[in-house]
């Protein structure tokens, strides 16, 4: 661990030196440099607001594509109807039906919400995508999206439908486990200060 | 429900390890952006270790694996934080990311001069900064105006079993998910842009539309090549 340590204040060092020499100081600013060319027109190629929304609810390779290329405000109009064949469709596979979910929303208002793919971020509130408490007012390094997600769709009134359940007590599960996908954060340590991702893997 | 966007995983792990499956999952990702230079993986808005800043953590070409230490942001490709201050779903304030030579230049938050799918880069913003692009373990930072910037490779913090989601979709796992899942993400790395903005910077907000009555903006990211 301090050998590590060492070495990083060591890179650091190294990096300082060699941003310097290179002319830039590393508190980054001023001008930019006039001879680098920023000009042209950048076309949208890709979009995301919240994580999984394109992945999950659009059904074609063709809804996927036209997805990231529709702005927000013109999203729900679209894709509101076809995402919302596409979580009947996800129930049908399972021979079952979309109950309203934990936030007491139906399959056409989840949808609705969810087709307009935008971040809510509260910024003098707890950040968080949702920790029990507070619902979409941002998105930590450690949330687990994927389960609130499948919650959400899969979860019906008490976030808990399809988890596996052993029914008639037979020692074999009689439903799906749809509401987690098995993976936790415990694997995910971030740092506590800017800039929060952990280091790369070698 | 998996967004991710995460498709040259799927591409490497999945046609080498697990072909069968990962071809009929294969119809998950888009595939005009799959696998390139352009495709975002990952979007983060959370209060910083200062409560009075927002981060912002925009990642692009996931499953950088095992190292992936080459590869590198494109010159071509514009990565864009947008900001919609009202709800009307239209961008207020735009954060701009490009690179150049080595460096992330910086653009923003800024109105601008147009909204929509195209974007031109306002040289003259209000906030502007640089940082050099961290290509190993040691983190390269800056910081102006209040602002702090990063760029470069990390661990990619996304956790995901995403080989038996596809599996859930395609049809082909009955009994849903596993307990324990298998993290697909693990041990893979991504290229990342973080900025980590005052409040003060980012505009007024409205009441959320969820009806909890939280105040909020919205915010999300977009990746646009050059024409």
């Amino acid at each position: 661990m301090k050998f590590n340590n060492i070495k990083h204040i060591v890179a650091s060092l190294f990096l300082t030196i060699g941003l310097v020499s290179c002319n830039n100081d590393d508190e980054g600013v001023g001008p930019v440099v006039p001879s680098i060319d920023f000009s042209g027109t950048f076309a949208q190629q890709d979009q995301m607001g919240r994580p999984g929304i394109n992945t999950v609810l659009s059904g074609t390779s063709e809804i996927k594509n036209n997805f990231n290329v529709t702005i927000p405000s013109e999203q729900g109009a679209t894709f509101q109807p076809l995402f919302l064949d596409q979580a009947v469709a996800l129930h049908d596979a399972f021979g079952t039906t979309y109950e309203t979910n934990i936030l007491g929303l139906d399959a056409p208002t989840l949808t609705t919400i969810l087709a307009s793919d935008v971040l809510q971020v509260a910024p003098n509130a707890p950040t968080t995508y949702f920790d029990g408490t507070n619902v979409l007012t941002g998105r930590t390094l450690t949330d687990d999206v994927i389960d609130v997600s499948l919650i959400l769709i899969f979860g019906g009134e008490n976030g808990d439908r399809f988890n596996g359940q052993d029914l008639d007590n037979d020692g074999t599960p009689d439903l799906p486990i749809l509401v987690t996908d098995g993976v936790s954060n415990a694997g995910e340590t971030p740092l506590n200060v800017f800039p929060y991702l952990e280091v790369p893997h070698s | 429900m998996y967004s991710i966007k995460k498709t040259n995983l799927f591409i490497i792990g999945g046609l080498l390890s697990i072909g069968a499956v990962l071809m009929a999952a294969d119809h998950l990702d888009a595939p005009a952006v799959m696998g390139t230079t352009a495709d975002i993986t990952d979007f983060y808005a959370f209060e910083g270790a200062n409560q009075d800043n927002t981060v912002f953590v925009a990642n692009v070409q996931s499953s950088l694996a095992p190292a992936g230490d080459s590869a590198t942001f494109d010159e071509n490709v514009l990565v864009e934080v947008n900001i919609d201050n009202d709800g009307d779903l239209v961008e207020d304030l735009i954060i701009q990311a490009i690179p150049r030579n080595g460096i992330m230049y910086f653009f923003g938050p800024y109105a601008p001069s147009q909204t929509g799918l195209n974007s031109v880069i306002n040289e003259e913003a209000q906030y502007l900064g640089q940082v050099e692009i961290s290509t190993g373990p040691a983190a390269i930072t800056s910081s102006s105006n209040g602002i702090s910037y990063f760029a470069g490779l990390r661990e990619d913090p996304f956790f995901f079993d995403f080989t038996q989601f596809n599996a859930v979709i395609g049809g082909m796992a009955p009994n849903g998910f596993n307990n324990p899942g298998n993290d697909d993400f693990d041990g893979t790395n991504v290229l990342s842009i973080v900025i980590e903005v005052p409040n003060s910077f980012l505009g007024g907000t409205f009441s959320h539309p969820a009806g909890t009555g939280v105040e909020v903006f919205n915010t999300w990211v977009e990746a646009k090549r050059k024409q």
